[in-house]
C-alpha cells in the first residue's frame, strides 16, 4: 500500500513536471528596424531555443564554440569578471559619464541592470542598452580575454523577463531589440 | 475473375502505400505569378519525399560543387532544422521596402517564403525534414563524409 502511494506520488510529480515543461512558453528575440522617412521595415523574430542550438554549431570567422572573438577589445591587465562582480554588489548609481563634443556616454546600474546611454550629437542618434546582470556575467563566463560568450548569454536571456535590450533612435532609422514570449512583434 | 480481383486489390494497395510514402514528408509547393499582362502563372506541387530519392539518380559529378559548398554548413543545418521544427509557427523575418515585401515564416513543419515585388508574386513552401534529407543527399555526392 505504501509502495503504491509512493508510486502514485512519483507519477504525479513526473506528470506535473512534464506539464510545466510543456507549458513553458518559447522565448523570442525580436529585432525591428524602421525608417520613418522611407517607411522601410525589417523585423526578425528569433526563437531563443533555435539560437541556443545553432550558435554552438557555428564555427566560422570570429564565432567559434559559441564565443565571439572581439578583435579590438582591449582587455589587457583588466579582469572584466572582477569588475562585473564588483559592480554587481555595488549599489545602484552612475558609474561613468563622458561628455564630449561629439557624444555623451553614461553607464549606470539601475534596478540590477547595466544601463548604457549614448547620445551621438553629430549623427543625432540616441542609443540605449539595458543588460540584465545575469546576461552581462554570462557574456564573460568561461572566456579568454577578447572573447564574449554568446551561447551563455542566450541561455541567460531565456530566464529574464520581457524587456527591451536595445533602442536606437536616429534621424534615418529606429532600431529596437527586445525579448518576450510572443512569436510576432505586433 | 477472382484472380483479377486479387490483382486489382494488389495494385490499388501498392498505389495507396506508395502514395502514403510519397506524401509522408509533405509537399514542396512553388507558385509564381508574373504581374505583367502576358505574365505566366506557374504552380508546382511535388511530394517532398521524392526529392532526396530523385537526387540519388543525379550523376554525382553534377552535385560535386554543391556538395563541396554545403558540407561545411551541415552541422549548422543539422542543429537548425530540428530546432526550427520544434519551434512554434510564426514569422521569422519580414522585410518591407518601397517595392518589395519578403516574408519568411515557419508554418506546420515547413519553411515558407513569400515574395511580392514589382514584377512577381512568389510563394515557396518546403517541408523542413525533406530539406534536411535533400541537403544530406547533396553533401554525400562527394563520397563519404
Amino acid at each position: 500500500m505504501k509502495q503504491t502511494k509512493l508510486n502514485l506520488l512519483l507519477l504525479a510529480v513526473l506528470l506535473t513536471a512534464t506539464a510545466v515543461w510543456a507549458l513553458t512558453p518559447e522565448r523570442y528575440l525580436h529585432v525591428r528596424v524602421t525608417n520613418p522617412s522611407t517607411h522601410e521595415l525589417v523585423r526578425v523574430n528569433l526563437p531563443l531555443s533555435l539560437a541556443e542550438k545553432v550558435v554552438p554549431a557555428i564555427n566560422e570567422g570570429q564565432l567559434r564554440d559559441g564565443k565571439v572573438q572581439i578583435g579590438d577589445f582591449k582587455a589587457d591587465n583588466v579582469n572584466i569578471k572582477m569588475i562585473l562582480d564588483a559592480v554587481k554588489t555595488a549599489p545602484d548609481g552612475e558609474f561613468v559619464t563622458v561628455e564630449e563634443k561629439d557624444n555623451n556616454v553614461r553607464v549606470a546600474k539601475e534596478h540590477g541592470q547595466l544601463v548604457v546611454h549614448v547620445i551621438d550629437k553629430q549623427g543625432k542618434e540616441n542609443v540605449d542598452v539595458t543588460i540584465p546582470w545575469e546576461v552581462a556575467q554570462a557574456l564573460t563566463a568561461n572566456t579568454d580575454k577578447d572573447q564574449i560568450n554568446v551561447e551563455a548569454a542566450i541561455k541567460a536571456l531565456e530566464s529574464v523577463g520581457d524587456m527591451t535590450l536595445v533602442t536606437v533612435t536616429g534621424h534615418d532609422e529606429n532600431v529596437r531589440i527586445w525579448i518576450d514570449s510572443n512569436s510576432s512583434d505586433k | 475473375m477472382i484472380f483479377l480481383a486479387k490483382l486489382g486489390v494488389g495494385v490499388l494497395g501498392t498505389a495507396f502505400v506508395a502514395g502514403a510514402a510519397l506524401s509522408s514528408e509533405g509537399f514542396i509547393a512553388v507558385r509564381v505569378h508574373e504581374k505583367s499582362p502576358d505574365g505566366k502563372n506557374i504552380n508546382l506541387f511535388v511530394p517532398a519525399a521524392a526529392v532526396p530519392v530523385a537526387l540519388r539518380f543525379v550523376p554525382r559529378q553534377h552535385l560535386a560543387q554543391a556538395s563541396e559548398n554545403v558540407r561545411p554548413y551541415l552541422p549548422i543545418i543539422d542543429a537548425a532544422i530540428p530546432a526550427l521544427e520544434q519551434a512554434p509557427d510564426g514569422v521569422l523575418v519580414e522585410v518591407i521596402d518601397n517595392d518589395d515585401h519578403v516574408l519568411i515564416s515557419k508554418r506546420g513543419g515547413s519553411l515558407v517564403v513569400d515574395v511580392n515585388d514589382r514584377d512577381d508574386v512568389v510563394h515557396v513552401s518546403v517541408p523542413l525534414r525533406a530539406a534536411q534529407s535533400a541537403v544530406h543527399e547533396i553533401a554525400a555526392a562527394n563520397g563519404p563524409m
